[in-house]
């Protein structure tokens, strides 16, 4: 299972690498939406790998509230790009 | 605690806090908060600290951006006012959806046969020149808002009373009001417009501001101001042309 969590962090290493060199905005949030997601199933992974309720719990949390909050700056960003 | 893994999870986190530190844009700075703080939650939760995690991404990531977006967006601007019979049809469009907290709405819609009949018609480089000035101010990641005022002195009096930013009015009818006030024209120094005369004239109030233009403008079509504004109340300023003008250089 660390081989599984370290493949994980692997591929969480993509979307950093492309949120740091890529000049669109949009791009960055797509890179931000790819890491706020695979940040919560590896939350979600390690509360299966101890068996622990609480952290799973907050890794649904955190998953269903970092798309909200990917919404709501992506509405921003949108307003603003129009101007 | 002996998990191998932990040790490249939390080496992720001066990862991505090193990312926004280096991170010049505001914007995307603010969305690699967003990605500081979800890598975050995932330390917090696999150390065992699930209310840290919940707060971190509760708090961190969705409140903190959404307050530093709005605050970015509404300070990284420049306000820069204009007679009402140079905005075009296109620049309304464009500008529709904008919240207008000054007196004077971009947004009047002004009927398309008084444009036409309005005895000072544009001259045709105002679109290139604003383009000009966007391209400038984009560049420092600033936007500009537009605000239409009815005539020069109105566009003056904006600009003394810290409405706007800048103005950037006609030549012709900064010379009008000059000559309207007529003691008062000495106090300014003789541009070069009246050899040369650029169709525009630009005045800012902000040295910041004229010296990024100074600096970057390329447009021959205007020339720059930078002028003081005085200390005093707004409301005792009772003259239309500001009394304080100090050219300190204008653009050819």
């Amino acid at each position: 299972m660390t081989l599984v969590l370290i493949a994980m962090i692997l591929a969480l290493l993509i979307p950093m690498c492309e949120a740091w060199k890529d000049e669109d905005i949009w791009q960055t949030m797509l890179a931000f939406a790819s890491i706020a997601t695979k940040t919560s199933v590896m939350i979600l992974v390690v509360s299966v790998l101890r068996d622990d309720w609480m952290i799973g719990v907050v890794g649904v949390i955190i998953l269903s509230v970092g798309n909200a909050a990917l919404m709501l700056l992506a509405h921003v960003i949108k307003r603003l790009s129009e101007a | 605690m002996t998990d191998s893994y932990l040790y490249i999870i939390v080496a992720l986190m001066p990862l991505s806090a090193a990312m926004l530190v280096f991170q010049t844009n505001p914007y995307h700075a603010l969305i690699i908060r967003g990605v500081l703080g979800a890598m975050s939650a995932l330390i917090y939760a696999v150390l065992g600290a699930a209310d840290v995690a919940l707060t971190e991404a509760l708090v961190g990531t969705m409140l903190a951006i959404t307050l530093y977006a709005v605050a970015v967006r509404s300070s990284m601007v420049m306000r820069l006012g204009i007679l009402k019979d140079y905005l075009s049809d296109h620049i309304k469009e464009k500008d529709q959806q904008k919240d207008q907290p000054t007196p004077e709405p971009v947004l009047e819609p002004a009927p398309a046969e008084e444009t036409v009949a309005s005895s000072a018609q544009p001259p045709p480089p105002f679109e290139t020149l604003l383009s000009d000035l966007r391209t400038v101010f984009r560049r420092h990641h600033m936007r500009i808002e537009l605000y239409a005022y009815a005539d020069s002195e109105a566009l003056q009096q904006a600009l003394m009373d810290r409405d706007v930013h800048a103005i950037c009015l006609p030549t012709a009818a900064l010379q009008e009001a000059v000559s309207a006030q007529g003691d008062r024209e000495s106090l300014y120094r003789k541009p070069d417009w009246q050899s040369e005369p650029a169709p525009y004239q630009t005045i800012t109030r902000l040295r910041r501001l004229y010296d990024i233009m100074n600096a970057e403008l390329a447009s021959s079509s205007t020339t720059l101001t930078l002028t003081a504004v005085g200390r005093s109340a707004p409301t005792s300023v009772s003259h239309a042309i500001p009394v304080s003008v100090q050219p300190l250089e204008e653009q050819p």
